[in-house]
């Protein structure tokens, strides 16, 4: 009878945030149409100059823009602080969990498709080779999605405004992506770059995908690993922020 | 129904709660007064389970209220609605977090916007809303599952005078059905009109609890007697008593007396007075 109650509840609440998510859809459609755009743009340039295929040209831009998705994640859980609506919710019969996975539960979905969609128009359009396992490339999805979740949700717990948030997603996008080898191979940047790129969750994410693109078990491991040893720890401090120290919205 | 006792709380360097102590019975509705930081709203947040007492107790049917949350309803003072929602999804969303489905959600919805005549925006986003609609729209998320408890923290503050009169109807009504209502408010004659017990709380307690008569008993009233064209005036706990003793010591030319009861408004402005000497 519990267990059918919050099947309820998390239903409702995913039906509420899902219902959100889609009168709000600007974000998540640049995020998908302009990496369509630069991968269409930048393919014959790419495979000229690095002579890698198709493979850069869609992993590239793809997890670059994943990572500009932070902002759809931040946003959902920052304006539930600034319109006051989670002290309220709190109030109700479900439990910080049930909040928590209705509320993350869409955007998951939003993150699944974005990178599903741009793959598919890897294959379709860019000439990416198709994938020799589904599997890895599913569980290569899964794995940076969930990482891309608890990033930005522990993002939002500490920002105090969207545009502070839009700011650190930006940037972050930018610097996390490039510095990972979204826009040029890690191999092609200084020492010191190629140093600093293990310390970006988008390095990790390419290698992932790339490796999961070509069928590569063995590749797929370590990134994998470490991809979720960041999305443990952050989401943790999320959760430890939104069920404890962010209970209060005057805290914007 | 509802019980607390001797609460305690403290943030940073402000003692919000100091020995706060209330009983609300169900069918009751008690107007807890008093001026910004007397307490109203962290004892709400309390209630609703928002907040933890560093000291003391509250209790809802015996329970702590993060284990009876299906029970209660609460209206915060702030404004928390979603602004791409519209009245209708919010209704169900908050209805549906309480267990509510199919049908029966479909009708207390129905039966609610018409008690708080927001049929006519049922379909608009909160964001388009009216600040006396969303008033009434937030009332009524903490409405739409039938609480035992109901917490209102200042449910018109700003409201319009359609929005007082709707909402005053159905808090009556549901007190009527059993409810255990608090009502914080700086509006008292609403208290009189929802004819509620009055607990005035000051600096983090309750100091005084009682109708609105029993309060008012203690305050002054005040005697006006005017002499050719003089007017005098006396402020008094016993108006027959002052009354009679200025017209024996003015038995010529009175050409008027006026005696004046004290009001709620008095009984709030005394407050202020209090907290200023204090």
């Amino acid at each position: 009878m519990r267990q059918r109650e919050a099947t309820h509840r998390i239903g409702v609440l995913i039906r509420h945030n899902t219902l959100m998510r889609l009168r709000d859809p600007g974000q998540m459609i640049s995020y998908v149409v302009l990496p369509m755009v630069i991968m269409l743009m930048f393919k014959p340039l790419y495979e000229k100059a690095l002579g890698t295929g198709t493979i850069q040209v869609v992993t590239g831009p793809l997890v670059m823009f994943s990572v500009f998705t932070l902002a759809i994640v931040g946003n959902s859980i920052l304006v539930e602080r600034e319109w006051r609506t989670w002290d309220r919710l709190r109030t109700s019969s479900a439990s910080a969990f049930e909040l928590l996975l209705g509320k993350t539960v869409p955007v998951f979905v939003i993150l699944l498709v974005q990178q599903s969609v741009l793959l598919v128009y890897g294959c379709l359009v860019i000439g990416l080779p198709f994938p020799k396992s589904i599997g890895y490339v599913a569980l290569a999805v899964v794995v940076w999605g969930l990482t891309l979740l608890a990033i930005g949700a522990a993002l939002a717990t500490v920002m105090r405004s969207h545009a502070e948030l839009g700011m650190v997603s930006d940037l972050g996008a930018i610097v996390l992506s490039s510095i990972g080898g979204a826009l040029v191979p890690v191999s092609l940047m200084p020492e010191w770059a190629q140093f600093l790129a293990h310390f970006s969750p988008g390095y990790w994410a390419l290698r992932m995908l790339q490796s999961a693109v070509v069928g590569d078990s063995a590749g797929i491991v370590l990134p994998t690993a470490v991809l979720l040893a960041i999305a443990l720890v952050a989401g943790l401090f999320a959760i430890r922020r939104i069920a404890r120290g962010w209970g209060r919205s005057d805290l914007l | 129904m509802l019980e607390a006792v001797d609460l305690t709380k403290r943030y940073g360097q402000v003692q919000a709660l100091d020995g706060f102590s209330l009983t609300v019975d169900a069918g009751e509705i008690v107007g807890l007064v008093g001026h910004n930081g007397a307490g109203k709203t962290t004892f709400i947040e309390m209630a609703a389970s928002l907040a933890r007492p560093d000291g003391g107790r509250v209790t809802i049917g015996g329970e702590e209220p993060s284990r009876v949350r299906h029970r209660i309803g609460i209206a915060p003072q702030h404004i928390a609605l979603y602004r791409s929602v519209d009245v209708r999804e919010h209704l169900a969303l908050f209805g549906g977090l309480a267990g509510m489905r199919g049908a029966v959600l479909r009708t207390a919805i129905d039966e609610l916007v018409a008690a708080l005549r927001l049929t006519e925006f049922v379909g608009r986003r909160a964001g388009l809303l009216s600040g006396g609609q969303q008033r009434r729209t937030q009332a009524a998320c903490a409405l739409i599952h039938r609480p035992s408890v109901l917490l209102l923290d200042e449910p018109t503050a700003g409201a319009d005078p359609e929005t007082r009169e709707a909402l005053l109807d159905v808090v009556k009504q549901r007190a009527g059905e059993g409810a255990a209502i608090i009502y914080t408010t700086h509006y008292l004659p609403e208290l009189a009109e929802l004819q509620a017990t009055i607990a005035v709380a000051r600096r983090g307690r309750v100091i005084a609890r009682g109708t609105s008569a029993e309060l008012l008993a203690s305050l002054p009233g005040e005697v006006s007697v005017t002499v050719d064209g003089r007017e005098i005036r006396a402020s008094t706990t016993d108006p027959g008593g002052t009354l009679i003793d200025l017209l024996q010591r003015n038995d010529r030319g009175v050409t008027a007396v006026e005696l004046r009861k004290p009001s709620l408004d008095d009984l709030y402005r005394s407050l202020a007075v209090t907290d200023a000497a204090t």
